[in-house]
């Protein structure tokens, strides 16, 4: 059977994208917050893993307001970055792990999740930024993907309860997958920050470390907060951090948390990761 | 929650609202009183004074210039806004001396002859008298007395020009009756002309006094208007200076975020370069969101129900820093900004 071999939060600011491109990587600005993520890369990349599922909200690139999935999940056989305005990165093609995507579906409609099932489809920053800082700038990626896209932009959003029942859910997609590939999960958004209204660029870096120290240790708190918690602590797009529920459900109750790093502001957001495997 | 506040007009009172107050059920509500003053800021002013909290406002006649100069002082406090056979206008030709004759009238021959002078000219012309009725108004009317028919007569030949400063964005429920030639169905659209999100109900077999002439068609359609105000009331930007993605912004700004995808293919963005106003010219845009995508003003494209992650895409055709808008928005420099919300730089 298929094997959880990690559970990785981490943000997925465009403006990371943006400074790669630009090629700021090791800028004074953001050399600090690149260099945090080198540990989880080592760890990862002796891991070798063969499917990293990614859970990320798409931004108006793949689907704009006229139709809005709540849980929308990819079986493509690849993924092409999307134009999101300025032309699609150059960043190659994400090979889809497509039968393992599908028996997904399966256990997710089985245990009553029912999302929309994306045979062909674009992503955005939301997907690319996560596997630029996990797994760098290769020729080709060293992993095939599954996207699960949450909508965390119109309102409703889904409930955090509801984000960890999801993570129980592929945990049992991967538990019950006939083969022995090793499988990495990737919640992603966040942290503290806010886009929209006269509150723009709220950021709140005491509970993002709280957050990136107890996301492992002590998730209870994050499950029973509700949607409003989230954008009120968080700011209006901090709620994105709902989808490390995902991730966080996956996993064991006990884990340990082996790389942690956070960084304030990365453009206007609060930014971090986490890294965890099961104890 | 929100309190109804039900404003009578000329010299009516509670009356009048009796059966839409009735038909609120759980809804708490109060009526009114104008009877104090002879000028519709100071009607206005003392009802804001006395009633605390969000207000969501009923308005018959004179009681909704009164409640369209709250929403003026205080729209900030006014969940909702209803305003049955009323009006915009300022004070007509002739007007001034008919209302002073009523003021003499009210002095020299009682209130009961003012009341059978005015009141039958205010019903539906086309329905079959209901002495009951009138006989219940005219009570009413010599409750009220003479001194205040005078001050709300005064009032009324002093009342501003509402069109002019009649800005308000929330929700509206306008209503008059067919029959109403006092305050016909034509004033209710010079309304709605300037808030084109007000929902307008044509009560049938009615006059100036539908909310009496047709009492439960009128009482069950406040009620539901307002406990729907009330509920969205409840949850609306409970986070302050947080404007959530919701129902009601979706419907606002949908053909404005439309406009901005349209900026995620190259034709698109060639097509804006090209010749900005025709390609906005193909959304459904209002003027204020034209003028504001226009003016790139990032502030009132999100007040008029713009999302970032759709109008950001702006930025691809003229660019500009996320910080940028992000500081318009705060409404402050962009040091400033910096300093008090993103310079809290830690890192590590």
């Amino acid at each position: 059977m298929a094997k959880l071999i990690a559970g990785i939060g981490t943000s997925h600011v465009p403006s990371i994208a943006a400074a790669l491109d630009k090629g700021l990587r090791h800028s004074d600005e953001w050399k600090p917050f690149f260099d945090g993520y080198i540990p989880a890369q080592e760890w990862v990349a002796a891991q070798n893993p063969d499917i990293a599922v990614v859970v990320f909200n798409d931004h108006g690139n793949a689907f704009f307001l006229d139709r809005v999935p709540t849980l929308a999940l990819g079986v493509a056989d690849t993924y092409a970055p999307i134009d999101e305005g300025w032309g699609p990165r150059p960043v190659p093609d994400f090979v889809g792990a497509a039968d393992f995507a599908w028996h997904l579906a399966d256990t997710m409609v089985e245990n009553h999740f029912d999302p929309l099932i994306c045979r062909e489809l674009d992503v955005d920053h939301g997907m690319q930024v996560p596997m630029e800082l996990i797994f760098g700038r290769p020729e080709a990626w060293p992993v095939k993907v599954v996207p699960i896209l949450i909508n965390t932009i119109q309102f409703p959003i889904p409930t955090p309860q509801r984000m960890w029942e999801l993570g129980r859910t592929l945990r049992a997609a991967i538990e019950s997958y006939p083969t022995d590939e090793r499988v990495v999960v990737l919640g992603t958004g966040g942290l503290s920050h806010q886009l929209q209204g006269a509150r723009a660029g709220y950021i709140n870096p005491d509970e993002d470390r709280k957050w990136i120290a107890d996301i492992g240790p002590n998730p209870q708190r994050y499950r029973d907060m509700t949607r409003e918690d989230y954008i009120d602590v968080f700011g209006s797009e901090g709620a994105e951090l709902i989808m490390w529920l995902v991730m966080r459900g996956c996993m064991d109750e006990h884990v340990n948390s082996l790389c942690r790093h956070y960084f304030a502001p990365a453009s206007m957001t609060g930014a971090g990761m986490v890294l965890l495997e099961n104890a | 929650m929100a309190t109804v506040l039900f404003i009578p007009g000329l010299v009516c009172d509670g009356l009048v609202w009796r059966a839409a107050q009735a038909a609120l059920g759980d809804l708490q509500s109060a009526v009114a009183d104008i009877s104090a003053h002879d000028n519709i800021p100071d009607m206005a002013r003392d009802l804001l004074a006395q009633h605390d909290g969000r207000l969501i406002l009923v308005g018959h006649s004179l009681g909704g210039r009164v409640a369209m100069e709250m929403a003026r002082m205080a729209h900030g406090r006014v969940a909702g806004l209803a305003l049955l056979n009323t009006g915009i206008h300022s004070v007509r030709v002739g007007e001034e001396g008919k209302r002073h004759a009523m003021i003499t009238m009210g002095y020299a021959q009682g209130m009961a002859a003012v009341a059978a002078a005015w009141l039958p000219g205010m019903m539906n012309a086309e329905s079959p008298p209901n002495p009951a009725l009138m006989a219940k108004l005219t009570e009413m009317v010599v409750r009220m007395g003479p001194d205040v028919h005078a001050r709300q007569l005064r009032a009324l030949l002093t009342r501003p020009d509402a069109g002019a400063s009649l800005a308000y964005k929330g929700p509206m429920l306008l209503m008059t009756g067919r029959q109403d030639t006092w305050s016909p169905i034509v004033q209710h659209e010079n309304i709605r002309a300037l808030c084109p999100q007000a929902r307008f109900e044509i009560i049938e077999n009615a006059g100036h006094f539908a909310p009496v002439e047709q009492p439960n068609v009128v009482a069950a359609l406040l009620a539901n208007w307002a406990r729907v105000v009330a509920r969205d009331d409840v949850t609306r930007d409970r986070i302050p200076e947080t404007p959530l993605y919701d129902r009601p912004r979706g419907n606002l700004g949908y053909a404005l975020n439309k406009m901005a995808m349209g900026l995620s293919t190259p034709q698109g963005r060639a097509d804006f370069l090209a010749d900005e106003n025709a390609y906005l010219a193909r959304f459904d845009l209002t003027d204020a969101q034209t003028a504001a995508v226009k003016s790139r003003d990032w502030a009132e494209m999100v007040r008029l129900g713009g999302n970032l992650f759709y109008i950001l895409k702006l930025s691809a055709v003229d660019p500009t820093p996320i910080r940028a808008i992000g500081a318009a928005q705060a409404g402050l420099s962009m040091d400033t900004f910096l300093d008090t919300r993103l310079g809290k730089v830690t890192n590590g």
